[in-house]
């Protein structure tokens, strides 16, 4: 299959730049998610790769094909975008049979059975006659995939394609997406803005800001090791301190923040400047370390716990605690295990 | 294309003898004929305080005055009239016609402002489709609506036949007040404009807007007043200026209706034309696309504004129209009653008395008038007017006018709705032939490329009478396929040309397999219309068909009307048989008739 690279690539729109100098790898078979805020690349990466947008700077390559150039309907990639875009003039069958004129069904089916297997893959069997009209959000959904993929592309490109449907119609199309990915093991790119999804759904995932990379990895990796403070905060919840390196004992670190002083893993040599970062869930009123009194201001039922916003020395805190707290103050530690510590500039 | 013909009238104006002169412009100016007491502002621009003067005098000879008159002669009917005399002022041509231009737009608003209320709120059968219709008396031909009015109003006319039946009449109503029924007809072409803007405007009414006014405690009423009204001001106002805008440049109507007597500048620019005084007819020309120009760039500026407004989430909720007897006879509903029954002798009056005045003279039915059509074709000489040359005339540029103009309307489409920013501008310019007037274009083209453009080289660019004909036509028409075909080309998601070509389709596939699909439709209705606007054009055909050969239907009607009026009734009905035919097609193909 298609190892895709992205080498150095950047794009301007006259003065406003939306990429600059992205270099990512996605490898061979691999759900590979770019996740950030709106405004942040992660589309305009997906049309560069598409074909739609021309790098300004940088190359795009399939394997060791560069791409520069190209025009879409000679790169081999499916793209599923977030309207869909199926044509209303034609039936369902003829949507996901569309590609088919221009490229061979694989495996030597014909055309007809090719389309019948992809409407079945995405459980539509029989659907091929009616209009996308008469199909719902999550179906029509299903015919874009089915369309995208009837071709058997090299890449398959989705661009937010879950963000128009409701939450549990969501999660379930994202488990059948998956499904489908894994099954075929087809080389996927997949655009979001909502972390938990990439996080849920990707092999790897890159977290963009700002036209660039801010960090690629594993969903565990980018939950448990943000290596920004964007990226900390961007991903989940979470406390983050801004703090000085004070001391230290060879097994820990001294961080002074705000004129309270932790004790956190230990820091490289050198380090001066570090972010600290906390998930709620460590935050807890056993740990006899690292102890903090926060104000609390807001408590919100979520079902299996009850999350608390709260103020401690001008800082925004965030608590999971299994009930409603009954005071205006809590205090709380956390184990120096449990925090991530990021060295900053 | 539109404006070399514009260019060549401007130069006609102000050159002479192969000289640059302002003398006809400043003849022209300072005429009382045409421009009346201001034309003394005009000829001694800096006198402020003698001009001053001359309108207190005017003020202080003002006077009010309420009298009883019996506006129908022989019924004993007292209708207090106001009063206010003025001393004699006098307006000139160019007064004349703004004049009765704002008498028709006050009409037209009076009488298009119920009809959008109706539309807007009630929920009856044929709702819809009477929306849609709002948009025909635009195609219709000028020509043929002033026919309709004629085979109503006149001495033989269907109005005179049903007072008869109740011993009264028959009465001359167009001798009596020939400038009434010219701002009837003007309200038939114009209300339906003003409908159609209001209903739009209402309903993109946010009618949550309405309920959040209603829970802070405004009654019905007050919510009317606060929060709808401001809402439809501007497309009021904007329905109200493009209606002063085109009975600004109103032609056939007056022309068929008032004649000289009642002229207005478009009518005796074409009267200048016939007498050969051409650059008299360019220099008035010229004034009259100034003026309208300005006020179309008014009308431009204007909307460009409002254009910001949020559109409306939540359509209003319609009430039925009638539920059940009792809310039938409320006081409002009998209101709505007598409305359609004023709106129906308006707007199906003329038209049905066109149909019936074909076939009937003042004693009974009869078919003598197509008969003389048909005789007339027969018998007739070469130099008169043939009906079958009209008919063959009007559909050969019929034909030849959609080979131009639905081209040229897609390729505008495209650019504006590709060009982003740039695309307003595009659209803009492109819209201007709405804004000057056929006689105009027809004087244009008639001096220019007809008599011939000069080359270096000693070559001429010269075309004949026939071709210039199909070139105005294009230009008339071609708006209208831009109309068109634009909201769908801007309602195509780009996506879908990007996901073919992802499949595999070249641009031009995906052109083919996806966008001409979806906007056929609308190059349908757009060819249609254009069609439409080829067969009923009479302001730059009659200019530029002069006493030739090229005459088309309208045209005919209008010859025929100089004479007797039998004959030209029955031209006007094949006319409307073929206009209606072509809107047969629109709505066949599921045409958009709405902007």
């Amino acid at each position: 299959m298609t190892e895709l690279r992205l080498e150095g690539v950047s794009k301007a729109y006259g003065d406003t730049v939306a990429l600059e100098g992205v270099d990512l790898t996605v490898r061979d078979g691999e759900f590979f998610t770019l996740v950030g805020p709106s405004g942040c690349g992660k589309t305009t990466t997906l049309r560069t790769v598409a074909g739609f947008e021309e790098p300004t700077d940088g190359a795009v390559r399939f394997d060791s094909r560069e791409m520069t150039g190209v025009p879409p309907e000679q790169r081999d990639v499916g793209v599923v975008f977030q309207s869909y875009a199926l044509f209303p003039h034609m039936s369902v069958a003829e949507n996901v049979g569309y590609g088919l004129q221009f490229r061979e069904p694989p495996d030597g089916v014909t055309v007809d059975e090719r389309v019948a297997n992809l409407l079945e893959l995405v459980d539509l069997e029989g659907m091929g006659e009616r209009s996308p009209e008469q199909l719902s959000g999550g179906q029509r959904q299903r015919v874009a995939l089915a369309r995208a993929l009837a071709p058997a592309p090299d890449l398959l490109l989705l661009d937010e394609p879950m963000s128009a449907l409701d939450a549990q119609l969501r999660e379930s199309l994202r488990r059948q997406v998956k499904r489908i990915q894994s099954t075929l093991e087809i080389t996927t790119v997949y655009v979001t803005h909502d972390q938990a999804e990439a996080l849920a759904i990707s092999d790897r995932l890159a977290v963009m800001n700002d036209g660039g990379v801010e960090q690629v990895g594993r969903p565990q990796e980018v939950y448990r090791e943000p290596a920004t403070r964007f990226v900390a905060e961007f991903v989940g919840d979470n406390n983050v301190f801004e703090g000085e390196v004070c001391g230290g004992d060879g097994e820990y670190s001294r961080v002074d923040v705000d004129g309270e002083t932790f004790t956190l893993p230990t820091v490289p040599e050198g380090t001066d400047r570090v972010t600290v970062c906390v998930r709620p869930g460590a935050l807890s009123r056993s740990a006899e370390r690292n102890r903090l009194t926060v104000r609390v201001e807001t408590s919100e039922f979520l079902g299996e716990t009850v999350r608390v916003n709260g103020r401690w020395n001008g800082t925004d805190i965030v608590l999971q605690r299994p009930t409603v707290p009954e005071r205006d103050e809590l205090t709380v530690g956390f184990a120096p295990e449990d925090a991530h510590v990021v060295a900053r500039q | 294309m539109l404006y070399v013909p514009v260019g060549v009238v401007f130069v006609n104006a102000v050159v002479d003898d192969g000289g640059a002169t302002l003398a006809f412009v400043r003849e022209v100016l300072t005429d009382p004929f045409y421009f009346g007491a201001l034309a003394d502002v005009f000829a001694e621009p800096l006198s402020v305080r003698h001009h001053l003067a001359s309108v207190a005098g005017w003020l202080a000879a003002v006077s009010v005055s309420v009298s009883l008159e019996y506006p129908l002669p022989g019924v004993p009917l007292p209708v207090p009239v106001p009063g206010l005399e003025t001393p004699g002022i006098r307006t000139g041509l160019f007064g004349f016609t703004a004049y009765q231009a704002a008498l028709s737009t006050v009409a037209s608003v009076a009488l298009g402002l119920p009809a959008a209320y109706i539309l807007a709120n009630y929920e009856f059968r044929g709702r819809q489709t009477l929306r849609s219709l709002t948009i025909l008396p635009f195609v219709l031909p000028g020509i043929m609506v002033a026919v309709g009015f004629y085979a109503m109003f006149g001495r033989t006319g269907t109005l005179n036949g049903l007072l008869g039946v109740g011993g009264v009449g028959p009465y001359p109503f167009i001798e009596w007040n020939p400038l009434a029924v010219v701002i009837v007809a003007h309200a038939f072409y114009n209300a339906p404009l003003v409908a159609r803007v209001t209903v739009a405007a209402w309903e993109s009414v946010d009618a949550r807007t309405v309920e959040t006014a209603r829970s802070l405690g405004a009654s019905p009423r007050r919510a009317f007043r606060d929060v709808i009204v401001p809402q439809l001001l501007p497309a009021i106002l904007t329905g109200a200026l493009l209606t002063f805008i085109f009975t600004f440049m109103t032609f056939p109507i007056v022309l068929a209706l008032g004649g000289l007597q009642l002229a207005t500048v478009e009518v005796w620019i074409y009267d200048r034309v016939r007498r050969l005084a051409y650059a008299e007819a360019a220099t008035l020309t010229v004034l009259e696309t100034l003026l309208s120009l300005a006020l179309t760039y008014a009308y431009l500026r204007y909307e460009s504004a409002q254009s910001g407004l949020a559109r409306g989430a939540g359509e209003p909720d319609r009430e039925p129209l009638f539920p059940d007897l009792r809310t039938a006879l409320s006081p409002r509903r009998v209101a709505i009653l007598g409305y359609g029954l004023v709106a129906v002798v308006v707007f199906v009056g003329p038209l049905a008395s066109l149909v019936a005045g074909s076939v009937t003279d003042g004693s009974g039915l009869t078919g003598r008038h197509y008969a003389f059509l048909l005789e007339r074709q027969l018998e007739g000489a070469d130099y008169q007017t043939l009906p079958w040359v009209a008919i063959r005339n009007s559909l050969v540029f019929g034909v030849a006018t959609l080979a131009v103009a639905v081209p040229m309307g897609v390729v505008v489409s495209v650019v504006t709705v590709r060009a982003g920013r740039g695309g307003a501008i595009v659209d803009t310019l492109a819209m201007l032939p709405l804004a000057v007037s056929g006689v105009v274009f027809g004087i244009g083209l008639l001096r220019g490329l007809v008599f011939g453009i000069p080359l270096p080289g000693g070559w001429r660019f010269q075309v004949t009478g026939a071709v210039a004909i199909v070139f105005a036509h294009a230009v008339a028409a071609y708006p209208f396929v831009t109309r068109n075909v634009s909201p769908l080309l801007s309602n195509l998601d780009p996506a879908m040309v990007e996901s073919a070509r992802a499949l595999g389709a070249t641009r031009y596939r995906a052109l083919r397999d996806v966008e001409l699909p979806l906007v056929a439709s609308g190059i349908v209705a757009g060819a249609a219309f254009a069609f439409a606007i080829s067969i009923g054009e009479f302001s730059s055909t009659v200019i530029l068909a002069g006493g030739g050969q090229s005459y088309t239907m309208p045209v005919a009607v209008e010859r025929y009307l100089g004479r007797r009026s039998g004959p030209a009734i029955a031209m006007g009905t094949v006319l409307l048989a073929v206009t209606a035919a072509s809107f047969v097609v629109v709505d066949r193909v599921g045409g958009r008739f709405e902007r």
